[in-house]
């Protein structure tokens, strides 16, 4: 690239874009600790000395959220394990094999990663009630737990791994697993830390599907536990009620936003390079 | 066994888990799905074979058109800004003298790593008509309310900013992936010439991109088609069908156990975002060509 010095047009650009982009996240912390009615009578305030818990304490006693956040753990740690082992050895099989079927194989892949979601809801959703698994875990878990995305991105970046590397593996005497074990793997670590990041936003924030497949409180993920309080809480806007409705909204978002927000600020630069590493090239 | 035979096995051995788990939850349900757009069925009881019959409702129906016409719309308002915005910003955001790189990379990827559905309720609270965080700026400037989530004309660019603010990291990062192998001897020579920074831009970068910018243009128009919980959570689609976008109007088949009617909403959408794709893809190949 053309490296000039940057101006301060640019500095101002860029800072101005940065606070829009962070001051709705900014705002719905703050405002989350506020006195509910100061939400609406100075939004744009934040007095620190008025500081308080009652939107959380509110919340806390509306809605199961402690089951949200365990649900989502559980499905988070299971279909994420499942992504971060079988698609890059899916990645590895494209990306380093030659082998009959292999492009026909591969298109599969790719058209699914075309194909909509949406499409499959009625469906999946027709076949789960067939098996009897609405309202389980494994409605939540195995729809999707290895995915045509992460085995495209994976390929992508086993393909830069040297051959030589996995030769010299193979004639050291390692089985075809164990040069994908100890070769292949370490080579890519940072591309797997990004996939485990990506994998671990998806997975956290995924909202469609749990809607629908889950209609029980015990299943309910982080995510569909907040919609339903808005849901439940939408109708009420009367006076100071209002305002405690608002407070309890916004304590409930934050708690979600802020677990993922620390992971990403920890891991940014796994997260930043594993996407830089794997995606489509100019 | 052999270690050639190994070797000939473990591809298939490797791919085999995606492919069952596809088997399973793809390819079962998506024929299922074709075939029961076929039908009329509730759910319960037996389905009725209606052959094209909800093909032909859905063509013949001006909610069906309404919700192409709504998720139409919302893509003007986002991708073709995404791809122009979160270009310029790459290019900024790539040159190596920057600095504070690391923060500005930071804040504009920060919107994509929150929970759509806790944002979808900030948006609720920030742009409300009466006691808004947005109105309240306005009125302190002067400004009239404005019903952001409750006129017709207001309630899309409210949404479609929301997805704006959601997105445009993560394009920011795609381009930011294209920019580093776009080689810095072509600017160099450009400079030589005379270009001019805008002239370069466009000439140069645009073209030199056009991979990484249809990459995106495909993956953000089958996201915006598909868009669902935006107007599920903040406007449930309203006001007056303004924000029933293509993805909530399937969804309501669902809601409304018109299970035929809705797997027939879905391939009518997996056709057009095909269609959509395959032809936004050629334009901008043949912008330069």
């Amino acid at each position: 690239m053309n490296d000039k010095r940057p101006g301060i047009p640019t500095y101002a650009l860029l800072g101005v874009l940065a606070l829009l982009f962070l001051y709705p996240i900014w705002w719905a912390i703050s405002s989350s600790i506020k006195p509910a009615a100061e939400i609406i009578s100075d939004p744009l305030g934040f007095n620190l000395g008025d500081a308080t818990l009652d939107g959380y304490r509110a919340m806390l006693a509306d809605v199961p959220i402690g089951t949200g956040f365990a649900n989502t753990a559980l499905v988070l740690a299971i279909k994420g394990g499942m992504t971060l082992f079988f698609c890059p050895l899916a990645g590895y099989a494209f990306a380093k094999y030659k082998f009959p079927g292999q492009d026909v194989l591969f298109g599969i892949v790719l058209l699914t990663l075309m194909l909509p979601t949406l499409v499959l809801i009625i469906p999946l959703l027709l076949e789960m009630s067939a098996l009897g698994w609405v309202n389980t875990y494994k409605a939540l878990i195995l729809p999707g737990s290895i995915d045509a995305f992460s085995i495209f991105w994976m390929r992508q970046v086993i393909a830069a791994v040297p051959d030589e590397l996995l030769d010299a593996g193979r004639v050291d005497g390692a089985s075809e697993f164990g040069v994908f074990r100890r070769i292949v793997v370490p080579v890519i670590r940072p591309g797997l830390a990004g996939l485990a990041v990506l994998t671990m936003m998806n997975v956290y924030n995924d909202f469609v599907w749990p809607v629908v497949a889950v209609n029980d409180e015990k299943h309910q993920t982080l995510q569909v536990v907040l919609s339903t309080l808005a849901q439940n809480i939408s109708g009420n806007r009367i006076g100071a009620d209002f305002a405690t409705v608002w407070s309890e909204l916004l304590a409930a978002s934050s708690i979600a936003m802020i677990p993922l927000l620390l992971v990403f600020i920890l891991l940014q630069r796994h997260f930043i390079n594993g996407i830089l590493a794997g995606s489509v090239k100019g | 066994m052999s270690a050639l035979l190994q070797r000939r096995a473990a591809p298939y051995v490797f791919v085999l888990p995606f492919f069952l788990v596809f088997a399973a939850f793809g390819a079962y349900p998506l024929a299922y799905a074709l075939r029961l757009s076929f039908t009329r069925w509730t759910g319960a009881g037996e389905a009725r074979w209606i052959g094209l019959g909800n093909y032909t409702y859905l063509l013949t129906n001006p909610e069906f058109w309404a919700s192409l016409g709504n998720s139409s719309i919302m893509w003007l308002l986002v991708v073709p800004v995404q791809l122009v915005a979160g270009l310029g910003a790459a290019v900024l955001l790539s040159n190596a003298k920057l600095r504070l790189r690391g923060v500005f990379r930071v804040a504009f990827i920060a919107p994509f790593v929150t929970p759509l559905v806790a944002m979808a309720q900030v948006w609720i609270v920030v742009f409300d008509r009466d006691y808004g965080l947005v109105n309240h700026a306005l009125n302190l400037a002067g400004l009239p309310d404005v019903g952001w989530l409750t006129s017709t004309a207001w309630s899309k660019p409210t949404l479609a900013l929301l997805f704006l603010w959601k997105t445009t990291g993560f394009a920011i990062i795609i381009l930011l992936a294209g920019l580093q192998s776009v080689p810095g001897h072509v600017y160099e020579a450009a400079d030589l010439d005379g270009a001019s920074r805008a002239r370069q831009f466009w000439s140069m970068t645009v073209p030199l991109m056009r991979r990484s910018l249809s990459f995106l243009l495909v993956i953000q128009t089958l996201a915006v088609f598909q868009m669902f919980a935006e107007p599920f959570v903040v406007t449930q689609g309203g006001p007056y069908g303004s924000t029933t976008t293509a993805g909530l109007y399937l969804y309501d088949h669902i809601t409304a156990s018109d299970l035929g009617t809705g797997a027939a909403n879905s391939f009518l959408l997996v056709i057009l975002v095909f269609a959509l794709s395959l032809i936004s893809v050629r334009l901008l190949r043949a912008r330069d060509e």
